[in-house]
């Protein structure tokens, strides 16, 4: 355990440039700042390389959960994840008394979220620059390099753990075949690109028993008839989307989280790119976080538990997407009602039922809540990197649920796939709270 | 005409005026700079905010080019159309010296955008008229089309809105032709919409007509009735929003006498090919006749390439030449878009320029991956014409465009940028973004049967330039084709044709025409010498955006005199002019020539083939790319089976078709009428699932009746899966079989062929049964097996006994039992892809070990079919191969292998197959950095742009030496198709069929020894999109006479689409025929005698 030291050193400190002396570096990280900083580079390499929402969401829960994994290696207040979640083999660390935990965690974070993507440069750059700032605040060398291998050491074990989730191997699955049959997905402008995972349900989960452990109610019959209710529910879209106020539009385009938008004219064609949905709730929590006045290790738990909460619901919710492999809007609405109409939102590549952003949301919602408690003033400016205005909240749960109605705004989902999605992100999140904690008390009780 | 020959140094002296470093040295063509030509148009174009590619995306389409005599002085004149500046007539005043007279003739198109320009005698008054396009009330910009009438005086008059053609819309480009033969000419406009292009709408859609889109309007002159009315509906014309027109071209396709259209269109919509109908109607019949087409189709051309008589129709696209740009360039649609299209009703259609060799009734034949005139960059104007005179027409197509859009760096990065930038700013920081690359245009010369090598530098064509519109005419009447190209931001190019200075001649041709036509437009002129003959259309609409109406000038090469000339004019007349000399322009004036009586072209002779009532019908589930992304071809449509031979001994010949998965084989036995009756089996019917690929006849059990050995494939099922069992049924000898489930080891790969030959010489007979493919693992070798007798129809693998255990047969397609060193034991010989010809040799223990065979090292390709035979007649075996051929994306030699590096990269547990192939000296990948990066994710570590990707040069530029090291390599040499001719030495060497046998890869070869004719019955269109499907010739047969081969011109209806799967000889009612079975269709017959 790490001893404060005396005011004494803090004089040293400001003397200078007697680099030999000890110097307390213990202020250096307090609160969730290089963390949250790190987190964004991670989301603009997420944005760069392309990920799907489902592949950006585990990217953040594994480098988060190795960064509260120095926490919990570090502070008896906090319990490790590793041992509670799904194949995950308890580990017992020994930092030395050199580490400096809060540098550890971040060393953590840059190994685990560099592992995981493609531009590793532009995380390389990042984190040098972080290192730079750190030593220039005066954090010995020894003291430096005891805790980046410490926060490499934490790092490959959950690289370890991560390894064996079946990502790799999904590489290699066949891709979607598009099926004729009408009522099923297909491919929607402009791009008409493929459906994307299709079998991010075997993709291992964190809590969940299984991919279908909340399986949704199914979407309605598919009919063509006028009068119908699947009918009914497309034309409500066509007839929300041609009806939709400023204010419902302005929330579409909050919430549109669309990594990868292609804008065609004739012949010119250019992606514009924003954060996914997970990329905005990660970013939420850093905001909820530091509102509470949350600590570095406060920060990393509410990440980790966040992208845990992310992670579950993509997988979940693409679970159902490829098991109804229901038609998106835009399609249906071309081809019965109105041959022309184009959606204020581009459609994402993948099957409609449910929403991914509801089930996501409301899973991530609950989890701040449990976290910080779902009242919460939330001044949401994770969209304004992107060109979009700040949107405040009272709470978590309203945050989600307007995230949620976003998708019908926006003309890409119909009704049932927001309102099953609430529900079904809702039970993943209660689900993970009563499976896992990141609190010793709490995990006792739950044994 | 007094033409004199000036010496050859005259060329040097013209252009050693600059020359400071280096040498100029002369070339055929030489560019007259404005100074000294007079011609300074320039289309200077300057984007706005409000005007720019994003807000017009055809903002970078430039103008065009129109020569033709306005004066009737005997020079040609041209008029240039501007976008942003006027439109320039400049009148030619010899010597390749010009005059602006676009004030005072009063053809400045008034300030409108102006896309393309004709010039044609619309009034029949003897005097060429101008018609401008112009794009009508967009954005700033005014306009509507012109049609600027002739004084007489050089001075003209805008009538076209008493004319009723004063179209305001987007029109690209008018054609004038006499479509219904009444002796004036009627008006195709060409228009294009700018509705967006990306959203899919139904193909069906291009029957709901627009008031923008294309125009048909007839002229109502030889009614008496001055202007035109609009007749797009009832002439069967599409005009519908779908239309991205930017291409128009007149010919008779069909050699009916009557004008036919050629339309293409940009973006999705297919382009149309319009046959006239002879009664004021045309058919759109591009499906029927043409498999495919460009996709982003531009300008094109129709012109006869190959002196037959029959146009050929090339049309531009965008693909690069360059790898460093091909590579980082958007290219073909992803397999998941090309099915969608195909969903909503389009027809197949591929990024980069296309030649539709025209083959008759039977179709066309598209060939540019053979011409290698498929890749000229972003290009627009194509024209055909014999640029050296040399006799061979020749190819020319412009290029350029100022932004490129298709770049993927500019797709995928460039938007990332800092969000407080003003929305203005992002507008222009767009296109600024977008990058630009000025190239030379590409002069394709055609320096053998329909193949073509870019002579740009060699023919001083070589200036890089962003170019649109294009025309030639012999400006300097010297009997050459002169050159003019309108430039974007750059003077226009005025290139004269120096081939009058070489030993090559030509003859001019002016025709005179009747009726309201004097220039003779839409006369097809022919000019015949000895057994040669050329053939030139008379259309004043080319290429892009442009044309001439000037005299047709023939290249005869070194014939110094000529038979005849035929001109069938526009009104159907036929005549002949005898003793025109050449070197010079000879006036043709209709109604004084000798008319010929032409025999009926329509006397098709009707013959009475036999008919088997049976329809092969593909399933179309299994995609193997969703499994595979970097699988080159599909394995799942390799059938149907078919066996010929006599199952119930009554002396005539029984057939059995093998149908695909779902599909019962079914047997049809010979009746002495000739029919073929039905003969079902209720065991065919139960092992329906199985997709029958191969099956032969054969008395397996040694009772004296034929039995029937099926194979099976598809590449669905995994190795050992029941539905992959082949099969024997025993014959009975009256036509009846019974099926043994255990007469031959349950193997279950994926058969591709079957060698069936008593090896052993025990008196009965033995089976190789190969393999083509492990499912799931293209690259892979699959068990290929040897099956040996024992003696009752059973069998038994001893694959490993007779040829050792490590035996690798590879991916074998084909293998055949034949004597080939005449030591009366039989080799096993067999090849297929990524494998050369292996000859297996039996010993003394029965056993065999593989031979080394001079002249077969470098024979690796993608052999599809080998057959063994004395094809020269010497008495020595030799080797018939069907290869991949040339018309392919894949180019391979001795020296530029295309390599395949089969390896599990990222050790996912699934092998990755990737293709190199040579880009120049640049040994590249075939798939797309997308494609390889969906394999191998890892990849995309490697570069961080396309850019950088597009840079490299070698495996190692994309892999470690750690996984290149560990790789199998294997390389394709010849893709050629041919016959390996064995020597009196024993060693081979190879013969390849002429061209007509290189354009689609055969699948089955049959050999007739009596006529010593080989048959060859070929197509696929199962590669993947990149490689695009090949059903460019069904079918050729070939004799081999005094060293060489020609082809036998077997005359046979086979539609060239056909995809022929099999082929064997039978004899119906004493008659020899071929049975041809294609993949999801109905067998095909051949008469061989």
């Amino acid at each position: 355990m790490r001893t404060i030291k005396s005011l004494l050193l803090v004089g040293i400190l400001f003397i200078g440039f007697s680099c030999q002396e000890p110097v307390d570096y213990s202020n250096v990280i307090t609160d969730g700042h290089y963390l949250n900083e790190a987190q964004d580079r991670v989301t603009q390499v997420i944005i760069h390389d392309i990920f799907s929402p489902p592949v950006a969401a585990r990217i953040y829960s594994y480098s988060s959960i190795a960064a509260f994994e120095v926490a919990a290696a570090t502070d008896p207040a906090y319990a490790s994840l590793l041992g509670q979640l799904r194949g995950s083999e308890k580990k017992e660390f020994t930092p030395s008394d050199k580490v400096y935990p809060p540098l550890a965690s971040l060393a953590a974070y840059y190994t685990m979220g560099t592992a995981m993507i493609f531009s590793e440069e532009m995380m390389n750059e990042h984190r040098d620059a972080a290192y730079a700032e750190l030593k220039e605040k005066g954090i010995p060398d020894d003291v430096f390099e005891a805790s980046i291998a410490f926060g490499q050491e934490v790092a490959a074990a959950v690289k370890e753990y991560s390894s064996k989730d079946n990502y790799h191997q999904s590489r290699s699955f066949p891709k979607y075949t598009v099926s004729g049959d009408p009522g099923t997905w297909q491919p929607t402008p402009p791009a008409y690109m493929e459906g994307i995972e299709p079998h991010w349900n075997k993709i291992r989960t964190f809590v969940l028993d299984s991919a279908a452990q909340f399986k949704p109610a199914a979407p309605p019959a598919f009919s063509i008839t006028a009068g119908t209710p699947f009918y009914e529910l497309a034309n409500e879209v066509y007839l929300a989307a041609k009806s939709a106020n400023e204010e419902q539009q302005n929330i579409a385009l909050f919430w549109d989280c669309n990594p990868y938008k292609v804008n065609v004219k004739g012949h010119v064609m250019f992606a514009t790119k924003k954060i996914t949905p997970g990329g905005h709730w990660m970013s939420i929590a850093a905001i909820a976080a530091k509102a509470a006045g949350a600590d570095w290790k406060g920060t990393a738990e509410a990440f980790a538990m966040t992208g845990i909460s992310l992670n579950e619901a993509f997988i979940s919710c693409w679970d159902e997407k490829y098991r109804s492999k229901l038609i998106r809007p835009e399609t249906y609405i071309n081809q019965y009602i109105d041959e022309e109409w184009v959606p204020l939102l581009q459609t994402p590549p993948f099957p409609e039922h449910t929403s991914g952003h509801s089930v996501a949301s409301a899973a991530s919602a609950y989890t701040l809540g449990q976290l910080f408690g779902d009242q919460f003033h939330l001044v949401d400016s994770s969209e304004v990197a992107y060109g979009l205005p700040v949107r405040e909240f009272d709470s978590f749960s309203g945050a989600a649920e307007e995230a949620a109605i976003s998708r019908f705004y926006g003309g890409i989902h119909y009704m049932p796939a927001i309102e099953d999605g609430v529900t079904q992100g809702r039970q993943i999140g209660e689900f993970i709270w009563s499976k896992i904690s990141t609190k010793p008390e709490k995990l006792a009780s739950k044994n | 005409m007094n033409r004199t020959l000036k010496p050859f140094a005259f060329a040097l002296v013209a252009l050693s005026f600059f020359s400071c470093k280096k040498e100029e040295k002369a070339t055929l063509f030489e560019l007259i700079p404005a100074e000294k030509s007079g011609v300074s148009f320039e289309n200077k174009l300057t984007a706005t905010d409000s005007l720019n590619i994003l807000e017009y995306l055809y903002f970078y389409n430039g103008g065009g080019v129109a020569i033709g005599d306005i004066n009737n002085d005997g020079l040609p004149d041209l008029y240039f159309s501007g976008n942003q500046v006027s439109n320039k007539l400049y009148l030619n005043k010899g010597n390749f010296q010009f005059e602006d007279i676009t004030e005072k003739a009063g053809v400045t198109g008034d300030g409108g955008w102006s896309t393309g320009v004709t010039m044609a005698d619309v009034n029949g008054d003897g005097l060429l008229d101008i018609y401008v396009c112009q794009v009508g009330e967009y954005k700033e910009i005014k306009g509507r089309n012109k049609l600027y009438l002739n004084r007489g005086d050089s001075t003209f008059v805008d009538l076209a809105e008493a004319y009723g053609i004063d179209f305001k819309g987007f029109s690209t480009q008018a054609t004038f032709f006499d479509y219904d033969r009444d002796g004036d000419l009627d008006l195709y406009l060409l228009n294009h919409s700018v509705k967006s292009p990306e959203v899919f709408a139904k193909a069906i859609n291009r029957t709901n007509s627009d008031p923008e889109g294309d125009r048909l309007f007839k002229n109502l002159a030889m009614e008496g009735e001055r202007g035109f009315v609009d007749v797009t509906e009832q002439a069967g014309i599409y005009s519908s929003i779908l239309g991205f027109g930017l291409g128009v071209g007149v010919d008779d396709v069909n050699n009916d006498g009557w004008p036919d259209l050629y339309v293409s269109n940009d973006f999705t919509e297919n382009d149309y090919l319009y046959l006239n109908q002879q009664d004021g109607t045309f058919r759109e019949s591009l499906d029927s006749l043409i498999s495919n087409t460009s996709r982003y189709s531009m300008g094109n051309d129709l012109g006869d390439l190959n002196g037959d008589g029959l146009p050929e129709i090339f049309t531009t696209d965008m693909l690069p030449e360059d790898p460093a740009i091909w590579m980082k360039s958007v290219g073909e649609d992803k397999s998941e878009v090309f099915q969608i299209k195909k969903q909503f009703g389009y027809s197949d259609q591929y990024v980069r320029n296309h030649l539709q060799l025209n083959q008759g009734e039977k179709g066309f034949s598209e060939i540019a991956l053979f011409s290698e005139v498929f890749a000229s960059d972003w290009s627009w104007s194509p024209l055909i014409f014999d640029m050296d005179n040399d006799g061979m027409k020749d190819i020319h197509v412009t290029n350029g465009i100022v932004k490129r859009p298709n770049d993927l760096d500019f797709i995928q990065y460039s938007q990332e940028i800092d969000p407080s930038t003003a929305m203005a700013d992002l507008r222009k920081n767009q296109i600024e973004l977008l990058p630009t690359v000025k190239l030379p245009n590409y002069t394709f010369r055609q320096d053998s049967s329909l193949h073509f090598t870019n002579q740009s530098l060699a023919w001083g064509l070589d200036q890089p330039s962003y170019s649109n519109g294009s025309a030639y005419a012999d400006l300097d009447n010297d009997g050459d084709l002169d050159l003019v190209i309108n430039n974007l931001d750059q003077p226009a190019f005025i290139y004269r044709n120096h081939s009058d200075k070489t030993e090559n001649k030509s003859i001019a041709i002016e025709l005179k025409g009747a009726d309201l036509n004097p220039f003779g437009i839409g006369a097809k002129v022919t000019v015949h010498s000895e057994d040669k003959s050329w053939h030139q259309f008379s259309a004043g609409t080319r290429g892009f955006q442009s044309g001439s109406t000037t005299p047709l000038v023939f290249g005869l090469g070194k014939i110094s005199q000529i038979d005849s000339v035929t001109v069938r004019w526009p009104n159907g007349n036929f005549e002949s002019f005898n003793s025109l000399a050449i070197s010079t322009k000879n006036s043709l004036i209709q109604g004084t020539g000798k008319t010929i009586f032409e025999n009926s072209l329509t006397s098709t002779e009707t013959f009475d083939f036999p008919t088997i009532a049976w329809s092969h019908v593909e399933k179309t589930e299994v995609d193997e790319t969703k499994r595979e992304y970097l699988i080159p071809k599909s394995f799942s449509s390799t059938g149907p089976a078919l066996a010929v031979g006599d199952v119930n001994k009554d002396g005539l010949d029984d057939v059995y078709l093998g149908g695909a998965k779902d599909q019962a084989g079914a047997l049809f036995l010979q009746t002495t009428t000739g029919d073929f009756i039905p003969n079902p089996s209720p065991i065919f019917e139960m092992l329906a699932k199985a997709e029958d690929v191969v099956a032969e006849f054969a008395d397996l059990n040694g009772d004296g009746n034929l039995d029937l050995y099926v194979g099976s494939g598809g590449n669905e099922y995994e190795a050992g899966n029941l539905f992959n069992f082949d099969r024997i049924y025993f014959g009975d000898g009256l036509g009846g079989f019974s099926f043994i489930p255990n007469a031959l080891p349950p193997i279950g790969e994926n058969t591709s062929t079957l060698a069936i030959a008593d090896f052993d010489q025990d008196g009965d007979l033995d089976i190789f049964t190969a393999a083509a493919v492990v499912s799931g693992d293209y690259g892979a070798s699959p068990k290929s097996s040897l099956l040996v007798n024992q003696g009752n129809g059973f069998f038994k693998d001893e694959t490993f006994a007779r040829f050792g255990q490590q035996i690798n047969f590879g991916m074998v397609n084909t293998a055949k039992w034949s004597n080939l060193t005449g030591d009366n034991q039989l080799e096993l010989i067999l090849t297929g892809d990524w494998q050369g010809i292996r000859v297996f040799e039996k010993n003394a223990q029965q056993t065999f070990v593989e031979k080394s065979v001079a002249g077969l090292e470098k024979s690796s390709g993608w052999i599809q079919s080998l057959k063994a035979s004395d094809v020269n007649g010497d008495g020595l075996m030799d080797l018939i191969t069907g290869n991949l051929g040339l018309n392919s994306k894949l180019k391979a030699s001795e020296a530029k292998p295309v390599w395949l590096y089969h390896s599990d990269v990222d050790g996912n547990g699934q092998a990755d197959p990737v293709i190199f192939h040579y880009m120049g000296d640049k040994l590249v990948p075939f798939a797309t950095r997308d494609d390889l990066i969906k394999q191998i994710p890892s990849l995309k570590r490697k570069h961080s742009s396309y850019a950088e990707y597009a840079a490299s040069s070698t495996p190692a530029d994309l892999f470690s030496a750690e996984v290149l090291n560990q790789a199998s390599k294997k390389a394709a040499y010849e893709f050629r198709s041919g016959a390996y001719l064995q020597q009196q030495d024993g060693s081979f060497s190879f013969y390849p069929f002429p061209f007509e046998g290189q354009l689609s890869p055969w699948f089955s070869i049959a050999w007739d020894e009596k006529s010593k004719q080989v048959f060859l019955g070929g197509n696929f269109t199962e590669y993947r999109v990149d490689l695009g499907k090949n059903s460019a010739m069904a079918f050729q047969s070939f004799q081999f006479e005094n060293g060489r081969w020609k082809s036998s011109n077997l005359k046979t209806q086979i539609p060239i689409q056909t995809q022929i799967r099999s082929l064997q000889k039978i004899s119906v009612t004493g008659i020899s025929y071929l049975i041809a079975v294609p993949n999801n269709g109905s067998p095909i017959w051949v008469k061989v005698d």
